[in-house]
């Protein structure tokens, strides 16, 4: 009997993967897919987002509608996201800081589990990054330098990021004067004309670099950078935090399974096939996609969401 | 009261609301914030000097400006004109925006079948009805509002222009949303 | 990579982008086409009595940029647009100016006083060439202004401006504004106050949308297109219809027949106008160099300078139908559009509406910052912006050829868009504005916004306050704000940054000088 009963689940599952996987093959939105963009029209984000929409286009069929919804971290993007449709006709494009540190952050009343997070498409190849004629090698020269008296001028784009340049400097026992601006290019653009030292950059100085004109001092990831492996990690420089993240493509909470997987599907054969305009755009500024979907992104999700308090704690210090 | 007395009146009054309701209630940080242990600017700051040029100019024409450069003469008849102008704008957008959902669902209420008005605006035809008749009512409700009465000369102008307009800015674009297409 | 190498590769990028067709195997570069098309639309909307440069300009970006694409390509194609569209309005703007008694941009009605008259002595055709030739020779001199000056002003502002400067100069930029534009020092300040309160509606650090109520209405803070296109355009619109129904006349008065026969324009008389037109140029210069001030001051400037220099005994009056009063106007009010792009190109800092529209454009095609990198003459490696500035800079010298062979025939010719009624263009107009807003945004709140706004354009030209100001405000309120907390936190957290930097220090005297001469100068009329 208990037998029975175990190899009838087993079966049930099966039967049910299966179900699940032709379904997933089968889906095609309803109508048109009205696409969200938290990122300013024109920069490399926003391209990247029109990019697998218009591969999705021809490849597909599928049609989509871009729209712009910017600002607040990606906050903005999912407050006008939560009460659309969840038939996978309604998707936006963010970052996985949107539904961890922006919306642990903020007090505004939303939770990742309003949503329903498709894929991830590339992860950040973020760096701490400077002008090559400034004479700087690695982080430890700029710490050396802010010792001696230099105000060094820190650029970020995010309030994370502000808190990780917080601790980097709190770290290195020195005090960074900490810019906030709007955007990655906004950051190269301060670095360029010099209003800024150093800056965050999250892929977009992958040109500057190769053409030597700028520097990767430091890794803000866990791992070494793609471009630049030798320059030191945030942990080897004695912060316990770092600023990994994700674009990632989400829609609003309860999205049927078959429409989720064959979105997240879809939107993977795009971005990690780099003859693709899109593919191709992330092989270069981000060295190749990172697809994180399904269980794993959800619990990916899950967790930063809940150790956004260590961060935000450990910066209020 | 002179003319420049009330616009200036206008303006304290607003500038006072402004500073001492809307920006403590509707802004989470203060003038200055202590953030990572400095301080910084907080999001009060510019608002609160905007609402303060405004404040300041009030007052500097209650207190010196005795020359009159506001041209109105407060008459009704100027301001009705205006009211009937805003609510025919007013009521065109609201068909814009409404009306094609309500037509697909009346359909959907009198055939039976399952459809959405969002998963039909990729239609020609269907996607534009609201535009059309809203830009007919806007266009042709103005020219009769400073007319004084409905032609029909004034309504085929609208629905031309209307027309042209789906022409110009929609069948050419795939990318291009004529109202209401963005919102449903 | 030299200097002459830079403008080449400019040129050459106006003249060999993608093509657009080719005429007997000679290729003719899409570039090239757009500008021809905008400068002739330019002529078209500047004639249209109510309307101007800036409305065709913030209607047919949607369009240009979802033609092109964000992408670099498209830089020169759109601004190349853009730029014929405000060449071929200033010129336009003189028709309905001369023929009809109506200004169809503010810039223009200086352009009435003597203009009409003109027209009604019978003098039309004669009265619209002297406004060609001025506004043809006044824009190409500004110009060359700003070709020659624009990489100095960039290197002095990379020398001498740091954050701290930059600030105190958008604080410049705003009390010259308003105090300046506005009708009055109070009244400026009261349209600056509200534009920068509407800009800050939604924005700021924090992860609450500050003054939104709690709505998501208003969480994304208003739409440039809606502020700006809702003040300035719809507001207009609204007066203009306003004034058609007090004044019943207006709509009946019949527009000028121009049957002069012998309106030639001989070399004698241009020689004897170039005086006029070269004060009036550098007056247009001057004012359009400095940032935030615009073509209604110059061309005011430019009439005064000449009435108070004209001797009455010789070619009328002023007033009356003086051909040098048109010329001072004319080539004031278009030697404002050159040298304005200084403090755009190098700062991002718009004088006028035309300009604004130039910045949108730049701001959101990737590949062009307006700022003083663009004008660095790197050696080694190519600097792809200072390339696509002597683009921009090929497509205005294009237009402005065009202007000098055809423009003056073209404009002539635009006479009969003054037989439209203004009470049928003008909802039209409305309704396309309002598309055209539409098609940016893509949610119906923009257009409540829009018609908000030009409710408060309404208001505040009822009330005698100008829009420009709130306009100018609303562009540069955010950057304000932003650059002022950068400033903050980049000089280690002090608090008198504005006051401690000596550069930052003496543009906010005089912010603050300005200020209180405009007062006191109108105090005392």
């Amino acid at each position: 009997m208990f037998q029975w009963l175990k190899t009838g689940a087993a079966a049930l599952g099966i039967v049910a993967a299966t179900a699940f996987g032709a379904a997933a093959e089968d889906w095609k939105p309803a109508g048109p897919v009205k696409l969200m963009i938290a990122f300013a029209a024109g920069g490399g984000a926003d391209t990247q987002a029109r990019l697998i929409a218009e591969e999705l286009e021809a490849t597909l069929g599928w049609s989509f509608i871009p729209e712009q919804v910017t600002g607040k971290g990606g906050l903005n993007l999912a407050a006008a996201m939560k009460s659309e449709a969840n038939d996978g006709t309604v998707i936006g494009m963010a970052v996985t800081e949107t539904l961890g540190y922006n919306m642990a952050a903020s007090n505004s009343g939303m939770t990742p589990a309003d949503f329903t997070p498709i894929t991830t498409t590339a992860g950040f190849q973020m760096g701490v990054v400077a002008r090559s004629d400034k004479g700087w090698n690695t982080m430890s020269d700029v710490v050396a330098a802010a010792k001696s008296g230099q105000d060094i001028r820190f650029g970020v784009m995010s309030p994370r990021l502000a808190d990780l340049a917080y601790l980097l400097g709190k770290a290195q026992g020195v005090d960074f004067n900490i810019i906030s601006v709007k955007g990655g290019k906004a950051v190269m653009n301060g670095v360029n004309a010099g209003d800024m030292d150093i800056g965050f950059m999250a892929g977009i100085q992958a040109k500057g670099v190769a053409a030597g004109d700028l520097v990767n001092l430091a890794s803000a990831l866990k791992a070494p950078l793609v471009q630049t492996p030798d320059a030191p990690t945030f942990a080897d420089m004695g912060v316990e935090f770092s600023a990994d993240g994700y674009f990632m493509f989400m829609g609003p909470a309860g999205m049927p399974d078959d429409a989720r997987a064959a979105l997240a599907n879809a939107i993977k054969g795009v971005v990690e096939n780099p003859e693709t305009k899109a593919g191709g755009l992330i092989k270069k500024a981000f060295g190749g996609a990172s697809v994180i979907m399904g269980g794993d992104l959800d619990a990916m999700v899950a967790s930063d969401y809940a150790s956004a308090g260590d961060l935000l704690k450990a910066a209020s210090e | 009261m002179t003319p420049n007395k009330f616009t200036a009146g206008i303006f304290l009054v607003f500038a006072i609301v402004v500073l001492g309701v809307w920006i403590p209630n509707d802004v989470e940080t203060g003038l200055l914030e202590k953030m990572r242990r400095h301080w910084v600017i907080g999001d009060s700051l510019a608002p609160t000097l905007a609402a303060g040029f405004v404040l300041i100019g009030a007052v500097l024409i209650l207190l010196f400006e005795t020359q009159d450069e506001a041209q109105f003469t407060m008459v009704s008849a100027q301001f009705v004109f205006f009211l009937k102008l805003v609510i025919v704008i007013l009521v065109a957008l609201s068909v814009m925006r409404h009306l094609g959902p309500i037509l697909v669902n009346t359909y959907v209420a009198i055939s039976g079948l399952d459809l959405e008005y969002r998963l039909l605006r990729d239609m020609i035809g269907i996607k534009h009805i609201g535009f059309l008749i809203g830009g007919v009512i806007m266009v042709g409700g103005m020219i009769t509002v400073v007319e004084g009465r409905l032609s029909r000369r004034a309504l085929i102008i609208g629905l031309i222009w209307s027309l042209v307009l789906i022409l110009v800015y929609d069948l050419p674009f795939e990318d291009l949303l004529l109202p209401p297409n963005g919102d449903v | 990579m030299s200097v002459l190498d830079y403008i080449w590769l400019g040129i050459l990028a106006v003249f060999q982008g993608p093509e657009a067709f080719s005429i007997f195997g000679l290729a003719i570069s899409i570039t090239v086409v757009m500008v021809i098309s905008g400068f002739f639309l330019g002529i078209l909307v500047g004639a249209t009595p109510g309307l101007a440069g800036p409305v065709a300009m913030a209607i047919s970006l949607p369009i240009l940029i979802s033609t092109f694409g964000y992408n670099t390509d498209a830089l020169l194609p759109v601004l190349g647009f853009l730029i014929g569209v405000m060449k071929g309005a200033t010129v336009g703007g003189a028709v309905p100016a001369i023929l009809f008694n109506t200004p169809g941009t503010p810039d223009a009605f200086m352009t009435t006083l003597d203009g009409y008259p003109m027209a009604k002595r019978g003098e039309a055709k004669r009265a619209l060439r002297i406004a060609h030739f001025s506004s043809v020779s006044g824009d190409t001199f500004s110009d060359l202004v700003l070709i020659i000056g624009a990489p100095f002003l960039a290197i002095m502002v990379e020398r001498y401006l740091d954050l701290p400067e930059k600030t105190a100069l958008l604080i410049l930029s705003l009390s010259f504004i308003s105090a300046v534009v506005g009708g009055s020092v109070g009244r400026g300040l009261i349209s600056t106050g509200l534009g920068l309160l509407a800009v800050y509606v939604g924005t700021g650090e924090d992860f609450y949308p500050r003054l939104s109520m709690g709505t998501q209405t208003l969480a994304q803070g208003f739409p440039i297109a809606t502020s700006v296109l809702g003040v300035l355009i719809i507001g207009a619109v609204f007066k203009e219809l306003d004034e058609l129904r007090s004044d019943q006349r207006a709509s009946r008065m019949k527009p000028i027949t121009t049957s002069d026969t012998n309106s030639a324009l001989t070399l004698a008389e241009r020689v004897k106008l170039a005086p006029t037109i070269f004060r009036s140029a550098v007056i247009g210069t001057v004012v359009g160099a400095l940032p935030g001030i615009g073509s209604t001051l110059a061309a005011t400037l430019g009439y005064t300078a000449a009435k108070r220099r004209h001797d009455d005994t010789e070619g009328g009056k002023f007033g009356e139908g003086a051909p040098k009063g048109i010329a001072a106007t004319e080539a004031a009010n278009s030697a404002v559009s050159g040298a304005n792009l200084m403090p755009v190109l190098s700062l991002g800092i718009p004088g006028n509406a035309a300009a604004v529209f130039l910045l949108l454009a730049m701001d959101s095609i990737s590949g062009f910052n307006p700022s003083p990198t663009v004008f660095k003459f790197d050696p080694v490696n190519l600097n792809p912006e200072l390339v696509m500035a002597f683009g921009i800079f090929t497509t205005m010298f294009l237009a402005n050829a065009l202007n000098w062979t055809v423009g003056g025939r073209v404009m002539r010719t635009m006479r009969f868009m003054i037989r439209i009624p203004k009470h049928i263009l003008l909802p039209s107009v409305l309704l396309l504005t309002l598309t055209a807003i539409y098609v940016q945004e893509t949610r119906i709140e923009a257009l409540y916004f829009a018609v908000g706004f030009g409710v408060l354009g309404y208001l505040m030209r009822v009330f005698g306050i100008s829009p420009l100001p709130f306009v100018i405000a609303f562009i540069l309120g955010a950057k304000l704000e932003e650059t002022a907390r950068q400033a903050y936190a980049a000089t280690g957290n002090d608090p008198w940054f504005l006051f401690t930097h000596p550069v930052a220090a003496v543009f906010v005297a005089v912010s603050v000088g300005v200020m209180i001469l405009t007062s006191r100068k109108r105090g005392s009329v």
